[in-house]
């Protein structure tokens, strides 16, 4: 039998086992399923919370020495409230987002004219007061100029003199660049179903099958060591990609009833995008289980292997992480590196941008060469008696 | 035939096998005899082809097994020291799997199947998953996967391992079925008995070494010891090297 054919014959019977392994069933199934249900539950509130603008209590020590600056505050949405006990204690156990000191010598110095003090007690360490906290400040802020400016115009002088550069901001992000940001999750998650998509069935038919004392007998047959590992490799490449298809199809169904519109982004994934994302993940599959398949040969029991290959999944999350924090432009050099490239693509493709062709090409060709390569070194392998003793 | 010349192979600092030389020619049941440890299993793995020898060669039917592994296996049915069974899969799916493997296919691989369950007495259980199958009746199942290409040359490593009386039974009929047509069965055991009454020739392995070869007859003339288990003793124990104490503790 030629080795295609055998190949085949090894693809059907680790498809037909792996089919009938519930754990294997469960990797392929439970991450599509169970990853974006949670993920866009988890940007449900995010949005909700960033979006509602809710009224800020904040409390003032010290008010009766600004009554100008309280009818100003109250007049911005601000409601002012009686200062507690230790404002101090307040903001560092959480209690408070921002309280307000206003200085004794207040009211003197803004007669003088001088620059009256106002404290904030904020912890910069706490985000989820960050909104709240800028706010009080450009209000305070809004307030010191609009003083400041009356004071000139009273003793003849333009303010403009004051400000010697105006700076005016233009925003150029599109609804859905701005929506790139809570996007930005999804070339981890379908990336991450690359690599657990196979994972199980890769070192169930490598360390399982030295663990159960099958690999063995295998190895004895006159099966070629290429025809065995192709056959595997095939196996646990169409797991991968059939889990990269589900995840996909989850999040974009996910995504569509996250109520992001009401945060001004478009956020909901075109037909294109998705046929893009698509694009860049699915060439990776083949590396991802070549890799897979070559690690988990290395491990003793199926144990072992799964540590490995745990180890081999977060590999590339540190890459992610980096490129999360950046905006990488994808020519066809950054994507013909492997994974990596995949992750610049994935960014570009949520933004919005649409990168060149030749940029998907190389990425793919990159991935299948490289995993031709891991699937020769496996080979050889299995070819070595290191395979039979595990080490 | 299966021929082994002056194998050496060293683990690190242990020497496995020292100097193996044996000849299995066909129609004769070979037993490779010794005590655990002796280097059975590491022979056996060097003239199927899944280890290399440090120095000297083996043949199957004059065929090199590392130089030509697809030839010299598609001549050698193996049943190994490791014969796990997919648990997934029917006893049918399991040595279906291996026969196209061998390259056979079709009615010709289903009709050999179906012989080979009967001569096992595998019958009734030939369309069940082999996770609930009791000992014998996986060893049963392992064997007619490595014979399913009908091999001139068959290798058996400890095959009465942990069977009872019964399987045991059926796999010495099979044995000797397998002479009946002129096949080459090599044996190996670390129990008398089943050699004594299998094997036509015995290779007494003691600490990586062959200490005796010959029939059993020729054994316990040699010794001069009455019983096989007496020749046995007296052929293993004076050759223990201290070292090998090491090993084995």
């Amino acid at each position: 039998m030629s080795r295609p054919r055998l190949a085949f014959v090894v693809l059907k019977k680790e498809l037909t086992e792996g089919l009938r392994d519930r754990r294997a069933l469960g990797s392929l199934l439970v991450f599509p399923l169970l990853g974006p249900v949670l993920v866009s539950l988890m940007l449900s509130t995010l949005v909700e919370r960033a979006t509602t603008e809710h009224p800020i209590r904040l409390p003032v020590v010290g008010a009766e020495y600004a009554p100008g600056l309280m009818r100003y505050l109250a007049a911005e949405g601000l409601t002012v409230t009686e200062a507690p006990e230790d404002p101090m204690a307040e903001v560092r156990a959480g209690r408070a987002e921002v309280v307000v000191l206003v200085d004794k010598g207040y009211a003197e110095s803004f007669r003088a004219g001088r620059s009256a003090v106002v404290a904030l007690i904020v912890d910069e360490s706490r985000d989820d007061a960050r909104p709240s906290v800028r706010r009080v400040q450009n209000t305070l802020q809004a307030y010191s100029q609009t003083v400041g400016s009356l004071r000139l115009m009273a003793r003849g002088v333009s303010p403009e003199l004051g400000r010697a550069v105006s700076v005016h901001e233009v925003d150029l992000s599109t609804p859905q660049s701005r929506g790139a940001v809570f996007l930005n999750f999804v070339p981890l998650f379908v990336l991450m179903a690359a690599f657990i998509g196979g994972m199980h069935l890769a070192s169930d038919m490598t360390a399982g099958e030295r663990e159960r004392g099958s690999l063995e007998p295998l190895l004895l047959t006159p099966a070629s060591a290429r025809a065995l590992v192709a056959g595997k490799w095939l196996a646990a490449t169409i797991f991968a990609a059939t889990t990269v298809i589900l995840t996909l199809a989850c999040t974009a169904l996910a995504l569509s009833r996250v109520p992001l519109h009401r945060f001004g982004m478009a956020a909901s994934l075109a037909p294109r995008d998705l046929w893009l994302v698509l694009a860049t993940v699915l060439p990776l599959t083949p590396l991802t289980a070549a890799l897979e398949l070559f690690v988990a040969s290395f491990a003793r029991t199926v144990k072992e292997a799964q540590i490995y290959l745990s180890l081999l999944m977060f590999a590339p999350m540190l890459p992610a992480f980096y490129l999360s924090l950046q905006t990488v432009t994808p020519g066809p050099g950054v994507a013909a590196l492997p994974v990596i490239g995949q992750q610049v693509l994935l960014s570009a493709v949520v933004r919005g941008d649409a990168p060149s062709s030749l940029a998907f090409v190389a990425a793919a060709t990159s991935a299948l060469l490289l995993s031709g390569g891991a699937v020769l070194a496996t080979a050889r392998l299995f070819r070595s008696e290191r395979m039979v003793y595990g080490r | 035939m299966i021929e082994a010349n002056e194998l050496h192979k060293r683990f690190g600092s242990v020497t496995a096998v020292e100097g193996v030389t044996f000849r299995a020619p066909d129609g004769v049941i070979t037993g490779l005899l010794g005590p655990n440890g002796a280097g059975k299993t590491t022979v056996l793995r060097i003239v199927s082809g899944l280890v290399l020898p440090d120095r000297g060669w083996t043949a199957i039917d004059g065929i090199d097994p590392h130089r030509e592994p697809a030839r010299a296996r598609s001549k050698l049915g193996s049943l190994p020291d490791a014969r796990g069974l997919y648990g997934r899969l029917t006893a049918r799916e399991n040595v279906r799997y291996f026969g196209k493997l061998c390259g056979l296919d079709g009615a010709p691989l289903e009709r050999r199947i179906d012989d080979l369950f009967e001569l096992l007495e595998l019958g009734p259980l030939r369309d069940r998953a082999v996770l609930g199958f009791s000992q014998g009746e996986r060893m049963k199942v392992a064997i007619a996967r490595a014979v399913i290409h009908d091999p001139e040359n068959v290798i058996l490593d400890e095959p009465t391992n942990g069977l009872d009386v019964l399987s045991t039974r059926s796999l010495r009929l099979f044995i000797r079925e397998l002479k009946a047509r002129g096949r080459t069965v090599v044996f190996s055991s670390h129990v008398m008995q089943e050699v004594a009454a299998l094997c036509d020739v015995v290779v007494v392995m003691s600490a990586g070494r062959v200490v005796a070869c010959g029939t059993t007859d020729e054994l316990r003339a040699r010794t001069g010891e009455g019983s096989l288990e007496d020749a046995f003793v007296a052929l293993t124990s004076h050759v223990r090297e201290p070292d090998l104490g090491e090993v084995t503790a």
